[in-house]
């Protein structure tokens, strides 16, 4: 049997399991989103929660970068009502409301292949790992040479290496990548897993969403 | 135990061909030709019930006639008398057999796949390892045993490159290959369908009991378990260098996913990175596998990646620069008492500075050495590509410095050249040079780069 754990489940068991994830909860209605906003501090995104949904950027489901606890209650409104007339059938929890990520976009991925067994990926969002398939892989375990391995054989490495406002420390890109794996080793469950995206600047790295597939 | 034979299996004292022959018609015939003209040492045993004497060679009815131990059975009799003949190399207590025979597992009846088990089965009850079924065989160049079907082998020259193949087919390619291109090898094999020896037993074997390999290559088509490979290589830490092109790129990954990453995973995508993790340097062409396999062979190690190129033609250095780039590697800078140096053994009508134009010293070979020499002396420069093309003025060039390289050797650098010229004219000095006193000579510049990089990156991997 397999199961999908998605939106905050999915960033939960991530935090229970000692990553930094982007903080977040799950609003019901407008007014509470708004209240949640303000506790976690602006800016932050909005996005449709629904276990109909594994990519929430091909049904419009997303606002960022909100500033204040009214935009906030307007964008609530618009995004359950357009997910509602759009999608009928689909079932609407309420919205996950997150603070903004900022920095550099990362995606970071677990595969089971059936000749290699369990695989990592790792790339840089956007463009790179769109257009370019600028990814690296290895098999899991890796170790720390794999990992600082896996960020320097891009051919985004410089990209990553001198961004022009800050200085991003590359060992704490690898560090996050050996968590993963033994993220997976720990639960021989975990299928497949897109941690896409995770930002990382100066300030560290933290997920911003993840889907995750499990065998039981 | 299966370690200890596999010794034997390389290097026999005796080798039995079961299915031996005297028409040239017949594999049985190829693989006594190896062994005969091949000049293997050791006793042969022509197996065959309806002959007494085959290539001259006193012939036996069957294996238990044979009066002496046989080290290695060559078997190159139908598939459904395999199973049989295994079992009487279980009794005769034979160490290694190379299973030439095809029709197994690789064929679209299932009867193949059925036999292949016969086979493994009886392989394990006798602790027998098998290289094959369906292989050309192994040749050893170190020791003269050419238990495979092709004789030409024998004529490769002895070297420390070892090829592990999954492909009969690219042995020949590479075999014949490094003859042209001058390649010392030290053993040459198909693994066939791997019955019991795959590639991680076959890699431990030349890694840690073949002293005279010194590089091993690999060939890889696809692995239903590659890790097996993988962490063997790794293993090893880093004992000797490993190569690898693996072919079958466009196979697609087996996810038929809705992830992000399963769409992303191809294959070849995963191989690459698994290769790299297993400490294995990979190549993309039959022809970078033998120039990388050649360079890191006879060459001395590389500490770093700057490069001086020094040309007897502008046109050629100007491009080995230009490929220097793409390799990993820099075009170095040249101290004063360097530069000083080139410029006191140059007039000053041509460019002196990094990649160097020696044209002005076209009619002194002992010229273009000392500048060789002097730039091999620069603690800036950790390896030299050395050009020179063939005009009819320059006749002389290769011969006066083939007396002189033995000079270069002490200074323990890299010196990858490149001795252009028409066919019948240096051939004979080429041969003498290549791959002695550390020079290694590759056909065009971009390639003398492209190796020379490899160099350097197999550095990096192995530290």
């Amino acid at each position: 049997m397999e199961k999908l754990l998605l939106g905050i489940d999915a960033l939960n068991f991530l935090e229970k399991e000692g990553f930094p994830v982007l903080k977040n909860a799950l609003a019901r209605d407008e007014n509470e989103a708004a209240g949640i906003a303000a506790g976690i501090g602006f800016p932050v995104a909005l996005k449709v929660s629904s276990p109909d949904v594994i990519h929430k950027t091909e049904t419009g489901g997303i606002v960022l970068a909100l500033e204040d606890g009214g935009a906030t209650w307007e964008a609530f409104k618009e995004i359950t009502s357009a997910f509602l007339s759009d999608h009928p059938g689909k079932r609407l929890e309420g919205v996950i409301v997150q603070k903004m990520g900022s920095g550099l976009e990362l995606i970071v991925g677990v595969l089971r292949d059936q000749q290699f067994g369990p695989v990592l990926m790792f790339g840089l969002g956007g463009i790179f790992v769109e257009a370019m398939k600028d990814v690296s892989f290895r098999c899991i375990p890796i170790d720390a040479r794999d990992a600082k391995e896996m960020v320097e054989e891009l051919q985004a490495y410089n990209v990553l290496k001198s961004t022009r406002k800050e200085t991003i420390d590359l060992s704490v890109i690898g560090d996050f990548l050996l968590q993963i794996s033994k993220l997976v080793e720990r639960h021989r469950g975990i299928h497949e897993m897109d941690l896409n995206p995770v930002f990382v600047s100066s300030k560290g790295i933290s997920v911003c969403d993840v889907r995750i597939k499990i065998d039981q | 135990m299966m370690n200890e034979k596999l010794k034997w299996l390389f290097s026999p004292g005796s080798v039995a061909v079961i299915g031996a022959s005297d028409s040239f018609d017949k594999l049985g015939y190829h693989v006594m030709k190896s062994l005969v003209k091949g000049r293997y040492r050791g006793a042969i045993y022509p197996v065959n019930p309806k002959a007494e004497k085959l290539w001259g060679i006193r012939t036996y009815p069957s294996l238990k006639d044979i009066p002496g131990e046989v080290d290695l059975a060559v078997i190159v009799v139908p598939a459904p008398s395999v199973p049989g003949t295994l079992q009487e190399c279980g009794q005769k207590m034979v160490k290694g057999v190379v299973l030439i025979t095809a029709g197994y597992k690789e064929i679209e009846d299932s009867q193949g796949e059925t036999l292949e088990g016969e086979i493994k089965e009886i392989a394990g009850r006798y602790e027998i390892p098998i290289i094959g079924p369906n292989t050309f065989g192994f040749v050893n160049m170190t020791d003269g045993v050419n238990a495979s079907f092709t004789y030409e082998f024998s004529l490769i020259k002895k070297g420390g490159v070892t090829l592990i193949s999954q492909s009969g087919g690219f042995c020949h390619l590479c075999g014949f290959l490094a003859m042209e291109e001058r390649m010392g090898m030290a053993k040459l094999m198909s693994l066939g369908n791997r019955v019991n020896v795959d590639f991680p037993e076959a890699l431990r074997h030349f890694i840690e009991e073949d002293d005279a390999t010194r590089v091993i290559a690999l060939y890889i088509e696809g692995l239903d378990e590659p890790r097996g490979l993988l962490e063997m290589a790794r293993s090893m830490g880093g004992k000797k260098p490993i190569i690898a092109y693996k072919a079958g790129k466009s196979e697609k990954g087996d996810s038929a996913s809705r992830f992000h990453t399963g769409s992303l995973a191809g294959k070849y995508e995963i191989w690459k990175g698994a290769l790299r993790q297993a400490r294995i340097l990979e190549v993309t062409s039959a022809e970078e596998l033998i120039d990388t396999a050649k360079v890191l062979d006879v060459c001395a190690p590389i500490k770093g990646n700057r490069i001086a190129v020094l040309s007897g033609q502008a046109g050629p250095g100007m491009i080995a620069a230009d490929a220097l780039e793409d390799a990993g590697l820099k075009l170095a800078g040249f101290t004063t008492t360097t530069q000083e140096k080139i410029n006191e053994l140059l007039p000053p009508v041509a460019i002196r500075t990094n990649p160097v134009d020696m044209g002005p010293a076209w009619y002194s070979p002992k010229a273009m050495l000392d500048i060789l020499k002097v730039t091999l002396e620069d603690e800036g420069i950790d390896g030299v590509i050395f050009i020179a093309m063939f005009a009819s003025a320059n006749l002389e060039v290769t011969k006066t410095m083939e007396g002189l390289m033995k000079d270069i050797e002490p200074f323990k650098k890299p010196v990858v050249a490149c001795f252009t010229a028409p066919a019948g004219v240096w051939d004979e000095e080429i041969k003498r040079m290549d791959g002695e006193k550390g020079v290694a000579i590759i056909h065009t510049p971009e390639r003398a780069a492209k190796a020379m990089g490899n160099l350097w990156k197999m550095q990096l991997i192995m530290r």
